[in-house]
């Protein structure tokens, strides 16, 4: 492959969304968020010129630091770039500031309100602020109850509040949640934060979708036979057993990322692009979802559990030999399964969710099945003609690609199917911002489309809570089958589509 | 959004009165209201064109320095009754200075600076400080004060408020009012400076005005050419960051021809660009100085000559030549082309062609249009011969008060570095014949 040359002509031109100035208050600043996403978003938009010079960041944790130690920590954690960039940091850093805050403690967010005051002073941020909350979940409730009290968030067109996942464990939970959130503060000032709606992929659905005429009279039942979404991981629990082991995968996967996903894809179009206008829409196609079989949801859903595996030279450990992992555990790694739509659009048509981890290939992608031909004229070189598909792949190798079939070279009318693509890196040849850049500028700039709404949240929490329940009420109707590390889960979840006659598409 | 008066009637009080009056005013005048920590904006309103149009009855009263559309259609109707050429933009400095000549003694409110532009009056600006000078010569110097707070969306918090100084009367009483500016500009907080009219205007109040850290807004279309160049790049090198409205409206045209070039496939041949075209509107080459002086830049070109283009003995046009980084030549023509509708600002950019050679490849010939200007003097020549790449460039005509609402929204405190670049460049590409003669006008 011959290197990309990179557009000399791009270079500066992204300058057209740029953030008010503001002080964006980060709690949960001594955690690992802060300096592996946050700061690195924060100070990749800095050198990208869309952070206003009237900018602060504070960071808030319990840790005694001083501003001289939240400077330095993020500066260690960032090394790499700052070699780059030096003379950006040396900039961006200044406005790095550091408050010890324990939000429970009254007299803490009285000690903050002065600071944010003097701030405003000392880098002009104008009053607008921005809280996020990369604190513990049990922390979300009582941290905004903590801003409201000290006046924080009184100001609708000055104050936000973003929220990190998961929006609570479960329908009741996400509710209570809403409740105290919404007490606080208005929903437009609230970013429930899903980071998979900030890749360009995700987001390339919906231009894909309503840009086009080519697609949309062919979206809909009459056309389209199913649509697999799959978010496949070849890595293990990693560092995460702790909140793992009370997640698994629905929690962690099904319930944010991939329903978002299957929202945007099987969403009505949207009178506008508008935040609320496509929240709406992203609503209303979730409150019409269900699982294929609520009162026998065992039927249509398929647990898994990773087991050692890897070769010889490389063994992987199955999920219950990982550190901090419970030997017995029943946390499932994978979770395959079968949803409808109750619309005129997609009446009918299965809707397959899919995600592991220690799958052989990381991967992301939407793949629509269209109907077969009514008539097959031709005689198909693999026995029969493959049914066309459009596949958007969000990660990696981030694009579209489409299969159907063409005449094979000869004499004879065979057919075979092809593939025709379109690929970022090809198109665009740059790397696009990861999500945190995307969503934490969108925070900032007051621009809530990529971010869930209350009614979003409970609607997803809502069509899982069959699965959830039978899962804790009855466990042993919906077993964890094992598979072996780095094969593409198991037997069963095949099954799940062979019952309808379908597979699932290898990548 | 419509514009918003303030709420209650200024407040007509001495020049010497203003600044006490003002720290009273907050101090206790404003029961429970603070005053909003966000920035000064110091605009200088003449709006010479709109006061002309309404002089002679061409529009009504009152006089609010907005950019308004019947100002705009009113003067394009002018254009061709006043003799000037059908490509005359109704913002040309030369339009209204003809108007002036005509005779007319209309009178209307004026409310220059008492009408704040929705768009700008959500940043909440804490002083909001107008300088508008009168056509009479013989007005003396009044000064308006007004508090104002903006009605909060549902409520919301204690109100942010800031407030409104006017200082109007004549060119010679404005002048004399300057030293009266300084204190009323806080130094706590970021000052804004928009000079919304012609650069060719007395220089002196521009510098009394838009000093030190200051970050001054102008507007390179509206004067003579070599003079905003001029003052530019005088103000970039002093280090002041410089906002420049005709740079911001080439955003698409820059967008656009960046976009040609994000395929990999095609990158290759921006290093074998061998020709430059820029057709302009009118006779104002600024704007299409600035993009090729940004491509020049962008592609590390050095330019090795400049000079008019002679047609039938007149001016018609800039030609000039680049190296290239490797040595080969790139030449360069702008050329001014007559429009029947021109946009709102002298010099907008009608079309562009780029030709490149790239070794062992077809030559790839770029032309990028206006939605309003064909393509087809730039299509002429053989251009499809080459491998054809034509985008048309949407051009959105926003108003001034939502461009300067956009600088106010943050991320403009400094020059932008790109045309920090392209602006010594542009000025070298003018010659000193056009500068001193201007293209013979169409």
């Amino acid at each position: 492959m011959t290197a990309i040359l990179t557009n000399p002509l791009r270079v500066g031109l992204r300058q057209e969304r740029v953030i008010p100035p503001q002080c964006l208050v980060i709690f949960g600043a001594s955690g690992d968020l802060t300096h592996r996403k946050l700061v690195p978003a924060l100070f990749e938009l800095h050198r990208q010129r869309r952070l206003p010079s009237e900018f602060a960041v504070l960071g808030c944790a319990r840790r005694p630091w001083s501003d001289d130690d939240f400077r330095q920590r993020m500066g260690e954690a960032l090394a790499a770039e700052i070699a780059e960039h030096p003379t950006a940091w040396e900039h961006f850093s200044q406005g790095l500031f550091y408050e010890p805050v324990d939000l429970q403690q009254s007299d803490h967010l009285v000690r903050l309100a002065g600071r944010l005051d003097a701030l405003d002073r000392l880098r002009a941020t104008r009053g607008n602020r921005t809280f996020y909350l990369s604190v513990s979940p049990e922390f979300y409730g009582s941290g905004c109850r903590a801003l409201a009290g000290a006046g924080l968030l009184a100001d609708p067109e000055r104050s936000r509040v973003v929220i990190e996942k998961p929006f609570g464990r479960d329908y009741g939970s996400a509710q209570a949640l809403n409740k105290v959130v919404q007490a606080c503060a208005k929903e437009s000032q609230v970013f429930r934060i899903d980071h998979y709606l900030g890749k360009e992929t995700v987001q390339n659905i919906l231009v894909l979708r309503f840009a086009n005429t080519i697609f949309e009279p062919l979206w809909n039942r009459n056309y389209i036979s199913s649509i697999q979404i799959t978010a496949a991981e070849t890595v293990g629990v990693e560092e995460r057993a702790g909140y793992y082991e009370t997640a698994g995968a629905l929690r962690d996967m099904v319930q944010n990322h991939l329903t978002q996903i299957l929202a945007l894809t099987a969403m009505e179009p949207p009178g506008r692009f508008d935040p609320e206008a496509i929240r709406n829409e992203k609503a209303k196609v979730l409150q019409a979802a269900h699982l294929a079989n609520e009162e026998e949801a065992w039927k249509c859903c398929v647990r898994g559990q990773y087991s050692a595996g890897g070769t010889k030279e490389h063994p992987l450990p199955g999920y219950r030999g990982e550190p901090g992992v419970n030997p017995n555990s029943t946390t499932e790694t994978y979770v395959a399964m079968k949803l409808f739509i109750n619309n005129w659009r997609w009446q009918g048509v299965p809707f397959y969710l899919r995600t592991g981890k220690r799958l052989p290939k990381r991967l992301s992608e939407v793949v629509l099945t269209f109907r077969e031909a009514p008539v097959h004229l031709f005689d198909a070189a693999g026995g029969a003609p493959t049914a066309n598909q459009l596949i958007l792949r969000i990660q990696p190798d981030e694009g579209a690609e489409i299969k159907f079939e063409v005449k094979a070279p000869g004499s004879g009318m065979r057919s075979r199917p092809v593939d025709m693509g379109f690929s970022y890196d090809e198109s665009f040849g740059e790397p696009s911002d990861e999500g945190y850049v995307r969503l934490l500028a969108d925070a900032m700039l007051g621009d809530t489309t990529l971010f869930t709404r209350s009614d979003e949240v409970e609607a997803a929490w809502r069509l899982y809570t069959p699965l959830l329940k039978l899962i804790e009420d009855s466990p042993w109707q919906i077993p964890v089958h094992p598979y072996e590390a780095r094969t593409w889960g198991p037997g069963a979840s095949d099954n799940l589509l062979a019952e309808d006659g379908l597979i699932w598409r290898r990548p | 959004m419509s514009a918003q008066l303030t709420l209650l009637a200024p407040l007509q009080i001495p020049p010497p009165e203003v600044v006490p009056y003002l720290g009273q005013l907050w101090h206790d005048g404003l029961d429970g209201a603070s005053g909003a920590a966000t920035f000064t904006l110091l605009v200088w309103e003449p709006s010479w064109l709109e006061q002309q149009l309404v002089r002679v009855g061409q529009v009504d009263g009152p006089i609010t320095g907005l950019d308004r559309p019947d100002v705009l259609s009113s003067a394009r109707d002018l254009v061709g009754s006043l003799g000037l050429p059908p490509s005359t933009a109704p913002m040309d400095p030369g339009l209204s200075w003809i108007l002036g000549q005509q005779p007319g003694h209309h009178e209307a409110q004026d409310l220059r600076g008492q009408f704040v532009d929705s768009a700008i009056s959500a940043h909440m600006p804490r002083r909001l400080i107008t300088l508008a000078p009168t056509l009479d010569d013989a007005k003396p110097l009044e000064t308006l004060v007004a508090a104002y707070c903006p009605l909060p969306d549902e409520g919301g918090a204690g109100a942010a408020c800031g407030d409104v100084v006017v200082l109007r009367g004549s060119l010679g009483a404005l002048r004399e009012a300057i030293p009266m500016v300084q204190p009323l500009v806080r130094d706590d907080l970021p000052c804004w400076v928009w000079w919304n009219s012609s650069l060719d205007e007395p220089i002196e109040v521009l510098e009394a005005l838009a000093t030190g850290p200051r970050r001054l807004v102008i507007d390179t279309s509206r004067g003579q050419p070599a003079r905003c160049l001029e003052v530019l790049v005088n103000r970039i090198n002093t280090g002041q960051a410089v906002n420049d409205f005709n740079w911001l409206r080439l955003r698409s045209w820059r967008e656009s021809l960046a976009m040609v070039f994000d395929p990999p496939s095609r990158r290759d041949a921006l290093q074998h660009v061998v020709q430059l075209d820029i057709d302009v509107e009118g006779d104002h080459p600024v704007k299409g100085l600035l993009l090729a002086a940004w491509m020049a830049d962008r592609l590390g070109w050095h330019l090795e000559s400049s000079r008019p283009v002679i047609q039938d003995g007149v001016i018609a046009g800039i030609a000039a030549e680049f190296q290239r980084t490797d040595g080969e030549t790139v030449r360069f023509r702008l050329m001014p082309v007559p429009v029947g509708v021109p946009k709102a600002h002298p010099g907008a950019i009608v079309g562009l062609r780029l030709i490149c050679q790239p070794q062992q490849r077809p030559p790839l010939c770029v032309i990028l249009c206006s939605e309003s200007g064909g393509c087809m003097r730039l299509e002429a020549g053989g251009m499809a011969a080459m491998e054809l790449a034509e985008e048309v460039v949407p051009l959105p005509e926003e108003s001034e008060e939502k461009e300067m609402a956009r600088l106010l929204g943050g991320g403009h405190d400094s020059t932008n570095p790109l045309l920090a670049s392209a602006a010594p460049l542009a000025a070298s590409l003018l010659p000193e014949a056009v500068a001193a003669q201007g293209f013979a006008r169409s």
